[in-house]
């Protein structure tokens, strides 16, 4: 038995791609596995309609680790991020609020609403831009483990305390409250106006189970500030391409270090000899060999289809089980003949070159949190709404358009009924709610894909539709993440490891995982 | 400044006959200081007193729960004797269902079982093991109740020492339990119970446990720490449920009065304080409503921060920021109080010749929560701005093993009303008081019919009520939401963690501080222990 290589990598997500892309620049031979016949798993464009493609599940890029983009040369293989320069909050009565990227405008626009707000407006955001810089060193670090007395353990825990302890006062008390309160709370701290508090509260909520009141939603809310765009904080961009355009810059910086991938091919178990992974059987029944085996899928995958789990220690096993990962997300996506035009704003403007958050208040969010907690989709949803044409036109077909919607809440788990059935009952429901704001969308619906948690499930294999592999909630982070004792990017089989959002340092389009599990891979591989 | 009477000159003032400030009074007479305590009210208590609100009948008006109290101060103390007598049910909660089933935890665990077996054998047979979890995580949490936090971040040693004896402990627990108690601290108590249970009915008594007095609904995280947090005391029982004070609450606060006057402290009621004197950012005294004004060493404030910072010291005393964090801290109000007098024992529907033992039954935590959406359902009305009309409801009879609290033949129903939000989206609390009164009865009425034929006296008491009665901001019981950014070196306002204020001398010993709130006696405690150090420092000095 000839080991043919000496990685193979489960899953072309954008983890797992970036894993693969890690090991191969260090020399090792990798092949990585794909189901779907594309790649990107979750960050993935497709032309759905003809001559229309759709980013169709992730739609915008922010979180991305700029040292990765850097490490692996990524612009040189086709990437490229337009940035978003807006987001646009359009009002029932028809008013609105718009921000972007000019200070003085932005501040008068707020003003509008509440001068109280515009004025500690700018205090907001530098607070915010340090506790970014602050817990930024969290996303680089893999996560200690408190309950070791190893040396090296009780140092990396001692190097964190340190790193927090001399953030000094004020941060830390602020970090303190990002860490526990809900993002409303977080918020009315410092603002009044709804529309405002509604919009930067969403933040707060976005791919999880919680609503704006929720205790644990303003951790939510940092872990979206700490997007860094060329050095900006805070600043969310489109990929080229839609964020297919970034996973297949990643898939062939992979491929230029000599790293092999192959699509259609679906991995049914992880081969493991003698407590230790040898390589994996295809669902043809086809073996594969390889010194070590790594997974980007999510932890149940990962634990509980890739293996047996009689090879599992018990507490993995149950703690497994008990991870997080309902959906609470859906994502409906269209191809229109024309320009949407919203009622607060009509004529075509920059506007449309931005984000569009459907969010005039906290209420309003809270409102359809509450639907879904009791196994419903919301009637009036959260939606985060792009328009990837109008900044990227090679989106769609001159004159047409594209134009994602971003939608919350939608349970995996729904009280009556079933997705296959409700799904266009859903699709309906976030297209009379875009009516209410764009009068004319109706007029221009060349084709609705509706895609549920349940169809995230099916087609790119995320356990129960959860877009971070696992709720971000603060007792499945950091070195509970996805279990304690297994949140270092190993497991309890030699040389089977873990890469995806479901381990350190959790969801979002980041590659952080990918690449910490790769650099720990290399330590393991050079003993 | 004029001086107390012929020569006697105090070292310590204590604002506030609470429990808390009792406690601290207590301990600082026992230690040689000379205290006052002033109280505003006519009696003691503060929100653990006995009132007499109708004729014969002595009415826990606060807190009817004395289980969460320090063993260390009874003991300290020498509290327990023949005026200081706890009693507690055979029966931890009962928990009526609307199909006219009924759910009893008992103190005996085999009988427990054998009643949770008719819910769900897995529950009955999972029973036990969750009740060593709850013993473990709550005694954790209860060694931390009588630490003074550290200074955070500028901690010094000296400071972190007592922690570190905590540390070991949860260490000492093995990897695994380790580990499970930093996962539960931030959980929410829906996602913990669902962990280990699958009855509705269990579910939804032990969650309710993790709200009350939280303006939150169950799948808020930090309700598993608050289930934690109410547990403590349990001992080797796990949980535990309500335990009185033979002849009312207002017996603790006058035991704990007592033992204060036996080493030399003056307590006052009837006496409001209406300003602490600060010259040249120290307190120096307190000036008295009536105009007396009394000099001291320190001061110690058993009132809430609001109500110290801003109505005792005064705004333009204190720095900007500093008055900004008081003004934030989350009160947030959510339980109002239903106090009837009853002509007979309510007969409950669940209550089946099968069940049987009647009174056992009823003389523990009666809990309307069927489950844990009822709960979360009644929470989403509060998040809106209105009561809930399927309301949480957390009653006792005090009177079934204490009749001494009524007239022969009558009782005393004391409810919890969860959840009835301080701010209301319509209207007034004056305005919403009888129609809280009436839903709440006609909630009661589904339970136990004819109950409204029984009543003789019902007094509401909403969180405006709560608020002008007590001196609890917003009506709130914790003198501050006991939410997890709210806790530690959180608690009043992050800085101030350590019971010491901006203002020199001047200390608070309330609920508003570590640990929180619930009839503990931490926080005086605490605060007392703080005091002595400052003053033992000072007369080192001289």
């Amino acid at each position: 038995m000839v080991n043919k290589y000496d990685a193979i990598v489960i899953g072309g997500g954008h983890n797992g791609l970036v894993n693969a892309a890690y090991l191969a620049r260090a020399g090792l031979k990798v092949l990585v596995l794909e189901r779907r016949s594309v790649l990107g798993g979750a960050s993935v464009t497709e032309e759905v309609f003809p001559g229309f493609k759709f980013s169709v599940f992730s739609y915008v890029v922010s979180l991305f680790r700029p040292e990765i983009v850097r490490d692996l040369n990524l612009p040189a293989h086709g990437l490229t991020i337009l940035p978003l320069e807006s987001t646009l909050t359009p009002l029932p009565n028809g008013d609105r609020l718009y921000r972007n990227g000019d200070h003085y405008r932005t501040m008068r626009e707020i003003a509008r609403f509440s001068p109280r707000d515009a004025d500690i407006y700018e205090d907001y955001s530098h607070a915010m831009y340090f506790m970014a810089k602050a817990v930024k060193y969290i996303l680089g670090i893999v996560p200690p483990n408190p309950s070791s007395l190893h040396p090296e353990d009780m140092n990396s825990l001692y190097r964190l305390a340190k790193h927090f302890l001399g953030l000094g006062e004020e941060q830390l008390f602020t970090l303190t409250r990002l860490m526990t309160m809900s993002s409303a709370d977080f918020l009315e701290r410092w603002f009044e106006s709804e529309p405002l508090k509604g919009t930067m509260s969403a933040s707060g909520i976005i791919g999880t189970f919680l609503g704006p009141r929720s205790p644990g939603s303003a951790y939510v809310l940092l872990h979206h500030y700490m997007g860094e765009i060329d050095g900006v904080f805070r600043s969310w961009g489109f990929s080229k391409g839609g964020t297919g355009g970034l996973s297949q810059s990643i898939a062939q910086a992979a491929q230029s270090f000599g790293a092999e991938i192959r699509t259609n091919a679906t991995v049914a178990q992880v081969i493991v000899r003698h407590a230790k992974a040898a390589g994996i059987v295809l669902e043809n029944g086809d073996e594969i060999f390889a010194d070590k085996v790594i997974s980007s899928l999510d932890p149940k995958q990962t634990f509980l289809n890739l293996l047996d789990p009689n090879q599992l220690p018990d507490d993995l096993v149950t703690a497994i089980r008990k991870f997080n990962t309902q959906g609470s997300s859906g994502k409906v996506n269209l191809a229109l003949d024309a320009l949407p035009q919203f009622a607060c704003w009509p004529r075509p403007g920059p506007h449309l070159r931005g984000a569009i958050s459907i969010s005039p208040s906290v209420d309003y969010i809270e409102r359809a949190f509450d639907q879904a907690k009791y196994g419903d989709f919301s009637h009036r949803p959260y939606i985060d709404i792009v328009i990837p044409s109008m900044i990227d036109p090679d989106m769609a077909p001159p004159g047409k358009h594209v134009l994602s919607c971003f939608v919350q809440y939608a349970p995996y788990h729904l009280q009556e009924g079933d997705w296959e059935s409700r799904r266009e009952e859903f699709g309906e429901a976030v297209v009379d709610t875009l009516a209410e704001y764009i009068p004319n969308i109706r007029d221009i619906i060349l084709y609705r894909q509706v895609l549920s948690p349940w169809d995230i499930e099916q087609t790119v294999g995320l356990t129960e539709g959860n877009i971070f592999q696992g709720e971000l909630s603060l007792w499945q982070l950091f070195f509970l993440r996805p279990a304690a004792g297994y949140a270092r990017f190993r497991t309890p089989i030699r040389d089977y490891y873990q890469c995806g959002s479901g381990t350190h340092p959790g969801g979002g389009i980041t590659g952080a995982p990918g690449r910490l599990a790769a650099l720990e891979i290399l330590k393991d591989w050079k003993q | 400044m004029k001086s107390e009477g012929p020569g006697r000159k105090y070292e310590a003032i204590v604002i506030g006959a609470g429990h808390n400030g009792l406690v601290t009074a207590a301990y600082l007479a026992k230690a040689g200081y000379r205290t006052l305590v002033v109280e505003r009210r006519p009696l003691l208590g503060g929100a653990a007193a006995s009132e007499e609100i109708f004729p014969g009948f002595k009415v826990d008006t606060g807190s009817f729960d004395a289980g969460l109290f320090r063993p260390e101060i009874l003991a300290d103390l020498n509290l327990v004797n023949k005026d200081l007598e706890f009693i507690e049910s055979p029966a931890i909660a009962f928990a009526p269902q609307p199909d006219s089933r009924s759910l009893t935890i008992w103190e005996d665990r085999a009988r427990t079982q054998k009643e949770l077996a008719r819910f769900s054998q897995q529950d009955a047979h999972r029973y036990p093991d969750f009740l060593q979890l709850l013993e473990k995580m709550a005694s954790l949490v209860a060694s931390a109740m009588t630490l003074t936090p550290p200074t955070i971040p500028d901690y010094r040693s000296a400071e972190l020492m007592p922690w570190l004896k905590v540390a070991l402990k949860l260490k000492r627990l093995g990897k695994q339990e380790m580990m499970e108690f930093l996962r539960l601290l931030p959980m929410p108590v829906t996602d913990f119970l669902d962990e280990w249970f699958e009855s509705p009915a269990l579910k939804g008594l032990l969650g309710s446990v993790g709200v009350l007095g939280s303006m939150q609904g169950p799948r808020a995280s930090g309700t598993a720490f608050m289930l934690l947090y109410q547990a403590i005391g349990g001992g080797t029982k796990g949980s535990r449920g309500r335990r009185s004070v033979r002849g009312g609450m207002g017996r603790l606060a006058e035991a704990l009065a007592d033992a204060a006057r036996q080493k030399g402290a003056d307590l006052r009621t009837g006496t409001g304080a209406a300003q602490i004197v600060v010259q040249s950012e120290r307190a120096v005294g307190v000036l008295l409503e009536t105009g007396e004004q009394i000099p001291a060493r320190v001061i110690i404030s058993n009132a809430s921060p609001r109500h110290t910072f801003f109505d005792l010291v005064g705004a333009d005393k204190l720095e900007v920021q500093f008055v900004r964090e008081v003004k934030n801290i989350r009160y947030r109000g959510c339980l109002a109080r239903l106090i009837l007098a009853l002509d007979g024992l309510p007969r409950f529907k669940a209550m089946t010749s099968e069940t049987g033992e009647e009174s056992q039954r009823l003389s523990s935590r009666v809990t309307i929560c069927p489950d844990l959406d009822y709960l979360e359902r009644a929470y989403d009305e509060a998040k809106y701005g209105s009561f809930s009309r399927q309301p949480y409801l957390d009653i006792a009879i005090p009177t079934i093993l204490d009749p001494s609290l009524a007239p022969p033949g009558k009782h005393l129903m004391l409810i919890n009303i969860q959840y009835a939000p301080y701010h209301l989206a319509e209207g007034d609390w004056t305005q919403q008081q009888e129609a809280l009164g009436k839903a709440v009865i006609e909630a009661l009425e589904a339970y136990a019919p004819g109950i409204r034929d029984l009543i003789i006296h019902s007094l509401v008491l909403t969180p405006l009520d709560l608020e002008k009665r007590f001196g609890l901001p917003e009506g709130c019981i914790f003198h501050g939401q006991m939410g997890l950014d709210q806790l530690l070196f959180m608690r009043p306002v992050p800085g101030y963690g350590r019971y010491r204020t901006p203002i020199e001398n001047l200390f608070l010993c309330g609920a508003g501080t570590h640990p929180g709130g619930g009839v503990t006696g931490a926080p005086g405690y605490n605060a007392a222990r703080e005091v002595i150090r400052d003053l033992k420092s000072r007369r080192d000095d001289r």
